[in-house]
């Protein structure tokens, strides 16, 4: 096992107080602290290469515990081990076989070239040059960065820097990637090429994956196992489709014109009727029958989806929380 | 091996800084001329003072702009190659880039502290060195090359006092996040070291040798190049300056095992 996690738990102590001039200047010598428990009794495991969403509403812990997982935290208390390391020693050993992504924020020196800060990580990592020249050719053609390289950061855009702080984080060609929201304020097309080349990434090299991301198609598209945190604590750990199968056992069918409106109220809840185009909710049991009927009328312009990981995720924390009232939301102290 | 390898990430590190303060010209030319500028202002004081008097405190003008140059040269050192890297990291604290520091298989202490360099304050020091063979000029003798060992000893004593201060003060800002103003504080501290450390009485006496040994950053020094140091002084500025040293690094260390990172 790449990542093995036993009981997990990180708490913080925050500094709480009301809002107001007052109560600001009374905690300046007064202060009241909570203790937030950010991250509670978490467990699982992932194997070498592969891929795990990690998901759960802002505040559930995610970041936390991808800050254990990489060293940058102690853990409050539980075993953790990561490439047969425990992360918060920070061995130089461990160090070079990980990275740490986080969407918002940058490692790349801001006044520099990207070139630069390359050239700063593959001393600190102690990567030979020869290595290096064809990491970075290969991330180079892998990530389209020609051209990137040589301009300030500064001077690239969002998307651009993006692309160059992947590089620059995957110089020393980690074997275990922590990916906190890589795609975070990029366009379609620009997520489309991240998820790419993270799949890519993960299959040359057999590197394990964790990622979080609140655009569901990355996870859809890059994670064939989810794990779920909600208030700290696990809800759900396993695949994907068996998730969003007990969740909602429903298919989408979406169709164009030709089936008459007092039929399309039968075939199932209609859940979207623009532009001539009508989706309806069917529950799996009908599904055949539902499409043979509309292939009859509609012809051959018919598309059956899953419903989207979104929906299914509001169902799952709102069926946890009915059942188990869960503490409150934990956030890391500013 | 591992000295090899720390060589070659600080020039790393130089060489960026060096091509950072390149890529703004007008302001490297600016910062040019504001040393320079200082260099002069620092010594309007001084002629003040010594206008109606032959010595202070048992100093003459020759000496005391001993101090001064050496003062000048400390402070250089300090803006140049200290205070830029330190204060980047406390701003890194801040926004939580400093995530990436920890992610480096490299000694943290060591990353921050080669992070940012000001190469234009080499003209400060170049400046201060000027000053110091003007005042031996003035004097009408040169250190002998004893002196001058020495001298450079202490001298390197100083600036280990002066860094591990400000290790300290970074060190604080893991546990309070806003430090800024901390740093202005020390900043403005420092200021009084221009002066020899004899010149100040009572209270004074006890902070600038004991709480903020200024007397070791600059006084000691320029008394070796002036050959009024004992040995035994001299022997209890290494110590003094081993100890802050050993201190320091152990106040970062515990620092560095409560950070928390901000949150993203």
């Amino acid at each position: 096992m790449t990542i093995e996690v036993a009981g997990l738990s990180k708490h913080f102590r925050v500094h709480r107080r009301p809002p107001g001039l007052a109560a600001a200047v009374r905690s300046l010598w007064r202060r009241r602290y909570d203790t937030v428990k950010a991250v509670d009794d978490v467990s699982f495991t992932i194997a070498r290469g592969e891929r795990v969403g990690f998901l759960g509403p802002n505040g559930a812990g995610k970041t936390t515990t991808m800050k254990v997982l990489s060293g940058l935290l102690h853990p409050t208390a539980g075993a953790v081990r990561v490439e047969g390391h425990q992360p918060f020693r920070r061995e130089p050993d461990f160090l070079r076989r990980i990275t740490l992504v986080m969407g918002q924020k940058q490692q790349l020196l801001w006044d520099l070239p990207p070139s630069e800060t390359y050239a700063l990580n593959r001393a600190v990592f102690g990567v030979d040059p020869a290595q290096a020249r064809q990491t970075i050719a290969e991330l180079t053609e892998l990530l389209g960065l020609a051209g990137l390289t040589d301009k300030p950061t500064r001077q690239l855009s969002l998307g651009e820097r993006m692309k160059c702080e992947l590089a620059a984080a995957l110089l020393h060609r980690p074997t275990t990637l922590f990916l906190d929201e890589p795609t975070i304020g990029l366009d379609v097309a620009m997520q489309v090429t991240i998820r790419d080349f993270i799949r890519d990434y993960n299959q040359r090299h057999d590197a394990t994956v964790l990622l979080t991301s609140h655009y569901m198609d990355d996870v859809v598209a890059l994670c064939p196992r989810v794990i779920v945190i909600d208030g700290g604590r696990l809800i759900h750990d396993g695949d994907l489709r068996a998730l969003v199968k007990t969740m909602l056992p429903d298919k989408l069918v979406s169709f164009t014109g030709g089936v008459p409106a007092e039929e399309v109220a039968r075939l199932g809840e209609v859940v979207k009727a623009e532009g001539g185009r009508t989706t309806v909710r069917v529950p799996e049991a009908r599904l055949r029958e539902v499409v043979s009927h509309v292939l009859d009328r509609a012809g051959a312009d018919l598309a059956v989806e899953d419903p989207p990981l979104e929906d299914v995720m509001r169902k799952l924390f709102k069926d946890k929380r009915a059942a188990a009232p869960a503490a409150p939301p934990a956030e890391p102290p500013p | 091996m591992r000295l090899g390898y720390y060589a070659r990430l600080f020039a790393v590190q130089a060489r960026a800084s060096l091509t950072t303060a390149m890529q703004y010209r007008a302001d490297f030319l600016v910062q040019g001329l504001t040393s320079l500028y200082w260099l002069g202002w620092n010594l309007v004081p001084l002629l003040v003072l010594y206008d109606d008097r032959a010595t202070v405190a048992g100093w003459s003008f020759g000496a005391a702009l001993v101090v001064m140059a050496h003062f000048v040269i400390v402070r250089g050192i300090l803006e140049g190659a200290i205070n830029p890297s330190l204060g980047a990291v406390v701003e890194q604290i801040r926004s939580g880039a400093f995530d990436y520091t920890l992610l480096r298989p490299a000694d943290a202490q060591f990353l921050v502290s080669t992070a940012r360099f000001a190469p234009w304050r080499a003209l400060d020091v170049l400046g201060g060195v000027g000053l110091l063979i003007y005042a031996f000029v003035r004097l009408g003798h040169a250190p002998s090359p004893a002196q001058l060992g020495a001298g450079l000893v202490l001298l390197g004593a100083g600036l280990a006092v002066m860094y591990g201060l400000w290790i300290m003060i970074v060190a604080t800002a893991f546990w309070v996040v806003r430090m800024d103003n901390l740093i202005y504080l020390l900043s403005s501290v420092f200021d009084a070291a221009r002066w020899p450390a004899s010149v100040f009485r009572g209270v004074w006496k006890v902070v600038f040798t004991f709480v903020i040994p200024l007397a070791l950053m600059t006084t000691f020094p320029a008394r070796a190049l002036l050959g009024t140091v004992t040995w035994q002084a001299g022997i209890g500025c290494l110590v003094g300056a081993l100890l802050v040293s050993i201190v320091a690094r152990l106040v970062w260390r515990l620092a560095l095992r409560s950070y928390t990172s901000a949150s993203s």
